[in-house]
């Protein structure tokens, strides 16, 4: 505990103290349903609270029925939201954590989709990512809203919450006004920064008379949108001065970038270093003397220690690593740090869920999103433990060890390798992309800290559980590469690879690499970028419409774009590949139906692979036999080879159900 | 007319020939059906519909395709509630029975998808498990207990899904089956068992009505030859299975060609009807066939019904814009049938922002219990005002009409339609007038008086007792730079000249050699229009995009879009931003490089975002009729946008009248 000097002192927001400085800040869940929130919502945040969090700021409410951007947003101007407000605060007011609402309207920064009502924004300024042109609002509309917030304040307040967030950063019709990229007016809300201020203040001020000096109020302001022409540093350090001037604001919180068109800064991979964000707070701390929050991909909580011993903030938003670890904090504060599942910074199953419009969950954390449906029904011992005979030590092995584990019986895992991971330790090989590797790490601590002995370099067959008699055989054997029919074995050139060949150090190809794309994620992408530095000249080819399509849901996208263009990593798309003719790769652009030979060296696959199956079908039999004495269920990549996550559910699953 | 002739099918009879065939609506709810999803149906089983096929149900928890599917050991009550519904309104009920296999969704059940082999959906590139035999099994009884459920809420029987996004399917086709075990050998087994397990819940059900109906919705075109299903194999599939159902509706499309199925007006109307005359030809008599496929004309589905190619006529898309397409028909009103336009831009809910089924032209449909009707009379009538001739103006017309009051429209231009007749002089989308037509017809039928050739004046609108301004868009600004001597031309003004004087006119507007498309949208706009101008020059089309038309995803043309435009020959700058503009270039910057390239074109035509053409308004507001007259904005004029919010508030505006209206 006492590795961290400040982390754990308390901080006076307003009326409010918080006994640490971690905050769960405001991030959509997807958890609302018709416009409500729900007991998900609730159990989320409790868990949260329950983890220790210093304060936990909700996702946004909306202040309007004109702001309706997705789907499963709360309407905050609803009264029928009392009583689901109500249903949060309690649950996170029984850990003794304080909450605040967070309150918005999304501005231009939406469509029309949802409300059937024009989009308001300060200018008629298409947004880039919703595309739709919205009504310049007039000034009775801008009085409209500012009436929405106050009442949504008054509703927050009715409803149990602690205190406000005024969301004026990455989406919201504040930073529209702000933000000299959006607002063109020529009236008193336009031109001048004292001008596109006016409405930030006249909310401030009618959501502080709403809400009295009772609860705290807090701004988050966006300290660089990364756009042409919008907001950077030294304004919003000028806005954080006004907001402090006007004596009504307790707290500042911060963020980088625009939701809909910098949102890869905004909830940045794992290639953005940790703490980027970081001269935003930074700025404004040294400008104010109101407390300030600071965020941006806080890791682990010696990090954190250090931002504040350094003096860039006094509070640090910690949101994905407390996705991943309910508890991060109290595993902190008692000193078992090593025992935090540490965030990934992924993007896979909490970010890129979310812009599906799918509920938030967590690539490692299987109850993240089922906290509900855990408190209804809670794990109970079994009335006789089982022998857990896990096969493989991958993602899905493990999980359903420690699952099984938690769950009161006894595990060992069988792994023919001689370490774990699976194909997690070569996905994380490569540069940029290591933090994938930390759920390896996460979940072996688990599984010794639960008693599960991992036994390596040992391949199971049918005897072997003969020999060993367990009650389970959970078969977690993964995948394994398969040869297209277009490339027979015996083919000299070009040579054809797949891409775990090239990872696991077993392929080094040189020359003109030509990677093909079938998987549309890292696979591709990463070899490619390997290759290139290794002085390969690559291009990536993909029967779909864009090279690793999925890395726009995880944020990745602009940066491999931007790698790639460095690295002079051609992306050519809508090729499929229909044989090798003459050494070289015959390809048919299938738009046109022309085709064409292109020359390489190598040919390196990211396809899908093969379920390596035959084990669990050898066992599935046996266990039929009579007096076999085990059951057998297989998880993960070898029932269809797909990505972590499916294998990390299915473990859970299997092993909380034996 | 034949179509509006009752025919029997199986034990039951269906009052005409018209069909409201199965298609997501997103109006579920938990994996049943919402009250707007019954409010939905009834509106169409009201108008005339002789059958309606529900939206299709999981018949097994292991199939969630879509987050707002139904799921049929879910829907007992809802489908009793909806059955008993439609029954009252005359329209015969079956449930859609569904299993999507390898096309469904991980997302929402988290498990692995289930499919005959190991082959991959293209869009999601999920590997799904090949099924193990209790799997299969498992499915096939949710099939026959699905039937049970339908039947015992009382609905007349059910559709078993082998079209697209169908395990079904994925069985009978070479391009997803790819088994050795018994399934695999012969690939008609699965659909043999499913069907035998429906049929023998159907035959086992004792029915005072007469025996329930089984029907078949079978892809009879995987257009993949390579491997799928071509149409003489499935006229041999559909012979096979025809001894199980009462009728076959015969569509295409597979694993590959998604967008093939219920396609936009890119393809003809009635594309899928040689291959039904196919599947007629070959399948006994006793069994009905039902004709789908971009039907939306009566004229047309008559002609289908009276030749003898099919029994049925599903016209889906055309009920969704015209609730009342039958009894409009009926009643000899067939031109007053306010036509689908095949914009595919709202009906097409396969998204995952979970869109509800609407309407271009009939923005109520699926909206049926949160729309104020257009159907009743203002109880105090006025004189409306309505400036602009386009497509929200005709409606708040034709509306306002409706509901008594007395109208005079006025339109700058000499013709009526405003920008949708612009859009629709584009290649492929000429559909789109006649929404526009029809409004017009509509407003002189209903007595509104039309002016055009002519501008509102100031006196006018304050001596109208009610205004609405319905007066479009402008040219928008465009960021980049132009040196003189650059010619741009905005999208607006090449379509108007095109509508004037057609190429030679839009030739008139450029200078030689090639013209860059700049598309800082994505939408149909920029893609139309360089189709079109790469009839007559080299086209280059710029987008800062991955990927072309990327707003077409919903209307399911982005890839046929970007198909065509290849096929076209047209040069994609993505990833790109257009800089400058001069005489004979254009300066395009790549985003990720910063790298600029200096382009050869005579000219750039700029699709970008347009203004509101408001000034009226701001004036008509400001001044002093502000305070006595009642005064509505809709459509563009508000904010440019697409035409479902021009109708829409061009409706909300007629409405209004009455709300805002001295007494």
């Amino acid at each position: 505990m006492s590795r961290y000097r400040h982390l754990f002192t308390p901080l006076r927001l307003g009326p409010v103290t918080v006994d640490n400085r971690i905050i769960f800040s405001a991030h959509l869940t997807n958890y609302a349903e018709g416009g409500l929130p729900t007991e998900q919502h609730a159990a989320y945040y409790a868990a949260r609270a329950a983890g220790g969090a210093g304060l936990i700021i909700t996702e946004e409410h909306s202040v309007h029925p004109t702001d309706w951007p997705y789907e499963k947003l709360i309407h905050g101007f609803h009264r029928e939201v009392i009583p689901g407000y109500k249903r949060i605060t309690e649950a996170v007011h029984r850990h003794g954590v304080p909450i605040f609402a967070q309150i918005n309207h999304n501005g231009g920064q939406a469509s029309s989709m949802y409300s059937r009502l024009p989009v308001w924004a300060p200018s008629p300024v298409a947004d880039p990512m919703f595309r739709e042109v919205p009504k310049a609002v007039t000034h009775g509309e801008i009085a409209e809203i500012i009436a929405g917030y106050a009442m949504v304040a008054g509703h927050c307040a009715e409803g149990g919450f602690d205190g406000i967030e005024l969301q004026c950063s990455h989406s919201s019709i504040v930073r529209g006004f702000l933000s000299p990229a959006t607002n063109h007016r020529t009236d008193t809300y336009g031109g001048s920064l004292d001008n596109r201020a006016r409405i930030l203040l006249e909310i401030v001020h009618a959501v502080r008379e709403t809400i009295g000096r009772d609860l705290a109020l807090g701004v988050r302001l966006c300290g660089d949108e990364l756009i042409e022409g919008g907001t950077t540093i030294d304004e919003a350090v000028e806005v954080a001065r006004m907001v402090e001037a006007s004596g009504e604001v307790d707290y500042i919180n911060t963020s980088i970038g625009v939701a809909t068109a910098t949102l890869f800064m905004i909830e940045a991979s794992m290639h953005i270093p940790p703490g980027y964000a970081m001269f935003i707070p930074s700025a404004i701390r040294k400008a104010v003397d109101l407390p300030v929050v600071g965020v941006g991909r806080f890791k682990d909580p010696i990090q954190a220690d250090r931002a504040l011993e350094e003096g860039h903030c006094d509070l640090v938003g910690i949101v994905r690593g407390q996705i991943a670890d309910a508890d991060f904090v109290a595993k902190a504060r008692a000193g078992h740090t090593d025992d935090i599942r540490l965030c990934l910074s992924c993007n896979q199953e909490c970010v890129g869920r979310m812009g599906l419009n799918r509920w938030l969950g967590c690539i490692e954390n299987p109850s993240t999103g089922r906290e509900a449906e855990i408190i209804s029904a809670p794990v109970k011992p079994p009335l006789r433990p089982k022998k857990v005979l896990v096969v493989g030590a991958g993602p899905g092995g493990m999980q359903a060890a420690i699952s099984a584990a938690n769950s009161g019986h006894q595990v060992d895992i069988y792994e023919r390798d001689t370490t774990p991971g699976g194909q997690v330790r070569l996905a994380a090989s490569v540069a940029n992309r290591a933090e994938f590797g930390d759920i390896i790490r996460n979940q072996v601590t688990e599984c010794k800290r639960l008693g599960v002995n991992i036994h390596f370099g040992i391949t199971v067959d049918a005897e072997f559980i003969a020999t060993h008699q367990p009650d389970v055989v959970i078969v977690a054997t993964g995948a394994e590469p398969e040869r297209p029919w277009w490339a027979p074995p015996d083919v000299a050139k070009p040579q054809v690879v797949d891409v775990r060949d090239v990872l696991e150090g077993t392929s080094s190809p040189s020359g003109r690499v030509i990677v093909v794309d079938e998987l549309g994620f890292h696979q591709a992408t990463s070899v490619a970028e390997l290759l290139a530095d290794r002085g390969c000249s690559v291009e990536v080819i993909t029967s779909g419409m864009v090279v690793g399509q999925d890395l726009g849901v995880t944020l990745d996208m602009e940066g491999w774009c931007t790698r790639a263009a460095a690295k002079d990593i051609d992306q050519l798309t809508d090729l499929v590949v229909t044989g090798i003719e003459d050494g070289k790769l015959n390809v048919m652009h299938h738009p046109t139906g022309r085709n064409e030979l292109r020359d390489a060296d190598w040919v390196v696959l990211a396809i899908p692979q093969a379920p390596v199956e035959a084990l669990y079908f050898e066992l599935s039999k046996a266990s039929l036999q009579p007096g076999a004495g085990f059951v057998v269920h297989r998880i993960g990549d070898c029932v269809a080879p797909r990505r972590a996550h499916a294998a990390v559910v299915e473990g859970q699953q299997i092993g909380a159900s034996l | 007319m034949n179509l509006l002739e009752p025919l029997h099918l199986g034990g039951r009879a269906a009052r005409n020939r018209v069909v409201f065939g199965s298609h997501e609506t997103n109006l579920g709810h938990r994996r049943g059906f919402s009250p707007q999803a019954l409010a939905y149906y009834r509106r169409r089983a009201a108008g005339g519909a002789g059958i309606i096929v529900l939206e299709a149900a999981s018949v097994h928890v292991s199939d969630w395709p879509y987050e707002r599917a139904p799921l049929a050991e879910t829907c007992k009550d809802d489908w009793a509630d909806i059955g008993k519904a439609l029954h009252a309104e005359g329209a015969l009920v079956l449930a859609g029975l569904n299993h999507a296999g390898g096309q469904g969704s991980s997302a929402f059940n988290q498990a692995p998808l289930l499919a005959p082999s190991r082959v991959p959906e293209v869009n999601t590139r999920e590997v799904p498990k090949s099924m193990e035999e209790n799997e299969i099994e498992a499915v096939i009884k949710g099939f026959a207990s699905a039937t049970r459920l339908a039947l015992d809420a009382g609905l007349d029987g059910v559709e078993i899904n082998a079209g697209q996004h169908s395990l079904i399917r994925q069985f009978l086709s070479g391009l997803t089956n790819q088994r050795s075990d018994a399934w695999g050998q012969d690939k008609l087994a699965f659909a043999q068992q499913v069907l035998g397990a429906v049929r023998s819940e159907i035959d086992s059900f004792v029915s005072a009505e007469g025996k329930p109906i089984v029907g078949l919705r079978l892809s009879c075109d995987e257009l993949a030859p390579w491997a799928g299903i071509v149409p003489e194999a499935a006229a041999e599939i559909a012979t096979a299975l025809s001894g199980y159902v009462d009728y076959i509706t015969v569509v295409r499309g597979a694993i590959y060609s998604v967008g093939a199925t219920r396609p936009d007006g890119h393809v003809d109307p009635g594309f899928n009807l040689e291959l039904t005359r196919q599947i007629r030809a070959a399948v006994p008599s006793e069994v009905a066939v039902i004709a789908q496929g971009s039907i939306i004309d009566v004229q047309m589905a008559n002609e289908i019904v009276t030749s003898g190619n099919a029994d049925f006529v599903e016209m889906t898309r055309a009920q969704i814009a015209d609730p009342d397409l039958v009894s409009k028909a009926a009643a000899g009103d067939v031109a007053r049938i306010r036509p689908c336009i095949l914009c595919n831009q709202t009906c097409s809910v396969r998204d995952n922002r979970n869109p509800i089924v609407s309407c271009v032209g009939e923005p109520s449909a699926g909206h049926e219990l949160d729309d104020q009707p257009v159907e009743g009379h203002a109880t105090s009538p006025t004189s409306v005002l309505i400036v602009g001739g386009g497509i929200a103006g005709m409606e708040a017309a034709r509306v306002a009409s409706l509901r008594g009051h007395t109208i005079r429209l006025v339109e700058r231009r000499s013709w009526l339609g405003g920008a949708i007749r612009l859009a629709a002089q584009a290649p492929g989308r000429e559909r789109l007038a006649t929404l526009a037509d029809w409004l017009e017809a509509e407003c002189r039928t209903l007595g509104v008086t039309i002016e055009v050739d002519h501008k509102v004046t100031t006196a006018e609108i304050e001596a109208a007792p009610a205004v609405i301004f319905a007066t479009g868009a402008r040219h928008g600004l465009l960021p980049f730079g132009t040196e003189p001597g650059a010619i741009v031309v905005q999208a607006r003004t090449l379509l108007e000249a095109h509508h004037e004087g057609g190429m030679e006119a839009v030739l008139g507007l450029l200078s030689e050699g090639s013209i860059l498309v700049w598309d800082p949208i994505g939408g149909p706009i920029a893609v139309s229009v360089a189709e079109m101008l790469a009839t007559v020059r080299a086209v280059e089309l710029v987008t800062h995009d991955q990927v072309v038309g990327n707003l077409l995803a919903r209307s399911g043309d982005m890839g046929t879009a970007n198909t065509r435009l290849h096929g076209a020959g047209v040069a994609l700058h993505k990833r790109s931003l257009l800089r400058d503009v001069g005489p004979g270039w254009a300066e395009i910057e790549a985003i990720y490089t910063g790298k600029r390239e200096r382009l050869e074109v005579g000219a750039v035509v700029a699709c970008g975002h347009e203004f509101a053409e408001d000034a009226l308004w701001d004036s008509a507001t400001q001044g002093a009729a502000a305070k006595s007259a009642t005064q509505h904005q809709a459509g563009d004029a508000v904010a440019p946008r697409t035409l479902y919010e021009a109708v829409l508030e061009g409706r909300r505006a007629a409405l209004a009248i009455e709300r805002t209206s001295p007494a």
